[in-house]
């Protein structure tokens, strides 16, 4: 029994010895003394692998030349993970986060401020670079604290097909089954026209449905309607802005013309949005309010709506406007309900920040200013699908984008009417907020104007909380 | 003497390993956020004394009471019905029928596939369009009797429907009744054959043994069972976090949900850790509260 208690012994403590000397190591450092820059990205699966091809080229260029490695490790959650390393003292050099929380971590004294890099002469990163919605995203309290990764801008994708496929009932309903519809008004008209229904109601296809867009949409929703949900100069809350019921009653219209039952039947039977089951792709939705990088989705997951007629390669030697005739969809600015307000649109973007306490602030701009040179940033726009965040865009970028449309999502970033994500230090309250609104607005359980004005309530209690909170600190 | 305290050190010797982790891990942090939900603290910035405010905040915050009322429902729905189902599963069981190891094992298999797992069937068994349960459900209601009692003539939406999602959530816990299961199995067997005996020389039949031998002899599991689900339906977190996200409309929010968007969402860590110590005092009151009431119901047997 000893000898058997001295075997098993050994068997345990000698493996357990060899790994802790011999195991495995996290990544190391590569051969030459670089500086090493962490990078922790929020993008998984394709996009991560393709953000690793630029992180890359950048250690084989400019980071070989200039003595640093970014070691680029991509991960989920990353706000959650971001807040709790920088809170331990040991943040990533550079963090890849959403525009939309930029100023609840800048409000914390979380990021590094960009200011003084960007304009280093080595940079002269400056505003004239930039589409103006998103150099103006990157800025809190008037200071610039972050670089975009990639941009969007929101669009209305339609089902070309289905629209000439409906012709008839189109034209019967006053419509043109050849162009997009230009007023919310429209959007209505043929949304109504391209709605099937059984006897008992059921929804077998509907031309447009503002609950399919949930989950970003409801702090967006009222910009298409002349309303914004904060006013920057003031420091309010605006739910009860007039723009912003209106949109919020354009909601609750589509679920009293089909029934909330049937809104919520249809919806549960939709596959989500990176599945072939995508309702747009499999037809049972007409017209949806998206991003560019759309195309990329239906070329993988529908490809019977693309080449229809020239191979992709075939297709890039036509020019622009040709290309567009191989695509069974188009894109076209999202209607607004303002009569004159045109090419509205909402652009969020990604950005890259340094989260303060990082060890290698300059080497980590190196990376982001590399990032945003105009040639690395159309090569990663393109893999992403995406529009480019600066002002200057090559013939390249546009003719030869996988998005046949771009110029169309290109066009709306530029647009006076194009809003980025509202920068409030209380972000995720609202997020929280309007996302339950909007729920109940849509199952029209809430008046919209009642629901807006108490949900403006709570959150201007919230903002007035954090400015208390701000002037305690200062006052110590 | 000498003995019983080498004993003594080389018993701490064992535990302390524990004892380091439970103070580093679970008694340091936990009195750290004691201090914490005294104060304003985002994590990012040094805390800030407040006092009782962020208790006084609890007091008018609509989402709180939302999210509390959302919780004591859950754990009155789920409460009940798991310890019924558990317990009604457990006495089939415990029955000499063929098979026996078979049925054990397919009532505690789904308590081993990992949550997320069976969040995402669940998510499918509830799809109103699409969904298993629905398949099932919609035959049902074209017939005409059904239909006219129910009074409706399509099956719910679930969890895309306000009404709906909760009870979902509810009909789901059943899914891991597996543990509570085999805690009742072992406490049946041990349940003395003589008694059994007795009752039916008395002339008991199946169910009078039920409620005057069995429920009393197994109230101490009973009552386990009822303690550990109290704590459990209380802090009821993961499974609705992946399958609703709090939705629709905020009908399946619980205050541990909104617990962890207050401290990683919303950056109020002080908000938060006092969110929690109100959940824990809820907790200790419940708990309490079945401990008075409990013991006249619970009989320990005497050895």
């Amino acid at each position: 029994l000893k000898l058997a208690r001295i075997i098993l012994l050994n068997l345990l403590v000698w493996p357990a010895v060899g790994i802790v000397l011999w195991g495995p190591r996290a990544q190391t450092a590569p051969v030459d003394n670089r500086i090493v820059v962490d990078y922790w990205e929020k993008w998984t699966g394709d996009e991560a692998i393709q953000m690793q091809t630029i992180v890359d080229s950048f250690n084989q260029t400019v980071g070989a030349q200039k003595g640093i490695y970014v070691r680029f490790v991509s991960t989920s959650n990353i706000n959650q993970k971001v807040l709790v390393a920088a809170a331990a003292g040991v943040p990533p050099d550079i963090a890849g986060m959403t525009g939309a929380e930029l100023a609840s971590f800048a409000a914390q004294g979380a990021l590094e401020p960009l200011d003084d890099l960007a304009a280093e002469p080595g940079h002269r990163i400056t505003a004239d670079l930039y589409k103006k919605v998103y150099w103006d995203g990157c800025h809190f309290d008037r200071h610039l604290y972050a670089l975009v990764s990639t941009p969007m801008s929101l669009a209305l994708i339609y089902h070309r097909e289905l629209f000439q496929q409906n012709g008839a009932a189109l034209r019967a309903a006053g419509l043109d089954p050849n162009r997009a519809p230009a007023t919310i008004a429209e959007l209505d008209a043929y949304s109504r026209a391209l709605t099937v229904t059984d006897p008992d109601g059921t929804i077998v296809r509907t031309g447009y449905l503002p609950t399919d867009e949930i989950g970003w949409f409801p702090t967006q929703i009222s910009l298409w309607f002349g309303g914004k949900v904060w006013d920057d100069k003031t420091k309010k809350v605006t739910l009860t802005d007039p723009g912003v019921v209106r949109a919020y009653e354009w909601v609750a219209s589509y679920s009293k013309r089909l029934g909330v039952e049937n809104v919520e039947r249809f919806a549960s039977g939709e596959g989500t949005f990176d599945s072939p089951a995508n309702p747009f792709m499999t037809g049972s939705i007409a017209m949806v309010k998206q991003g560019p990088w759309i195309s990329n989705f239906i070329e993988h997951l529908k490809p019977e709506m693309t080449h229809l007629l020239w191979s992709r390669q075939e297709e890039l030697t036509k020019p622009p406007q040709d290309r567009k005739q191989n695509y069974a969809w188009a894109a076209a600015p999202f209607p607004s309900a303002v009569p004159g307000m045109n090419d509205v649109t909402y652009c969020g973007f990604d950005t890259l920040v340094i989260p303060k306490g990082a060890r290698h602030k300059e080497a980590a701009f190196e990376f982001i200013a590399y990032v945003n040179r105009q040639d690395v940033m159309e090569r990663l726009c393109k893999l992403h699908c995406k529009n480019s965040p600066l002002a200057n865009v090559s013939d390249d970028f546009l003719n030869n984008h996988p998005n046949p449309y771009i110029d169309v999502f290109e066009k709306l970033a530029r647009s006076p009417n194009a809003s980025g994500p509202v920068q409030i230090p209380i972000s995720g309250q609202m997020t929280n907020e309007l996302n339950a609104l909007f729920d109940e607005v849509s199952k029209l359980e809430v008046e919209p104007r009642v629901g807006l004005q108490a949900a403006q309530e709570r959150l201007q209690a919230d903002y007035d909380h954090y400015l208390d909170i701000q002037r305690a600190r200062t006052a110590q | 003497v000498n003995s019983s305290r080498r004993n003594f050190v080389k018993g701490i010797g064992f535990l302390s390993p524990w004892m380091v982790g439970f103070a580093l891990f679970t008694a340091v942090p936990a009195g750290m956020s004691l201090y914490y939900s005294f104060c304003d603290y985002s994590i990012l910035q040094p805390p800030l004394f407040r006092g009782m405010e962020n208790y006084r905040e609890m007091t008018h915050d609509a989402v709180f009471w939302k999210t509390l009322v959302n919780t004591f429902e859950y754990a009155a729905m789920a409460l009940p019905l798991g310890l019924v189902a558990s317990l009604g599963v457990a006495l089939l069981l415990n029955r000499g029928i063929r098979g026996l190891g078979i049925y054990r094992t397919m009532v505690f298999l789904p308590s081993l596939v990992p949550l997320a797992a069976s969040a995402m069937i669940w998510l499918w068994i509830f799809n109103g369009q699409y969904g298993l349960l629905n398949a099932i459900l919609r035959p049902m209601l074209r017939m005409g009797i059904v239909r006219s009692i129910v009074g409706a003539q399509n099956p719910p939406t679930w969890l895309a429907s306000t009404t709906w999602a909760m009870p979902a959530l509810v009909l789901m816990s059943l899914w891991g009744i597996g543990y509570t299961v085999v805690i009742f199995l072992a406490a049946l067997q041990d349940v003395p054959v003589e008694l059994y005996e007795a009752a039916e020389l008395d002339g008991a039949g199946p169910a009078r043994r039920i409620w005057h031998v069995t429920l009393p002899s197994i109230s101490p599991v009973i009552f386990f069972n009822l303690i550990m689900g109290i704590i459990g339906t209380m802090q009821v977190f993961a499974i609705p976090y992946i399958m609703t996200q709090g939705g629709p409309a905020q009908s399946t929010y619980f205050l541990a949900m909104y617990t962890f968007d207050s401290a990683f969402n919303f950056m109020r860590m002080g908000y938060a850790s006092a969110l929690a110590w109100v959940q824990l005092v809820i907790v200790l009151l419940l708990t309490t509260i079945a401990f008075v009431g409990g013991n006249r119901l619970v009989h320990y047997r005497t050895r």
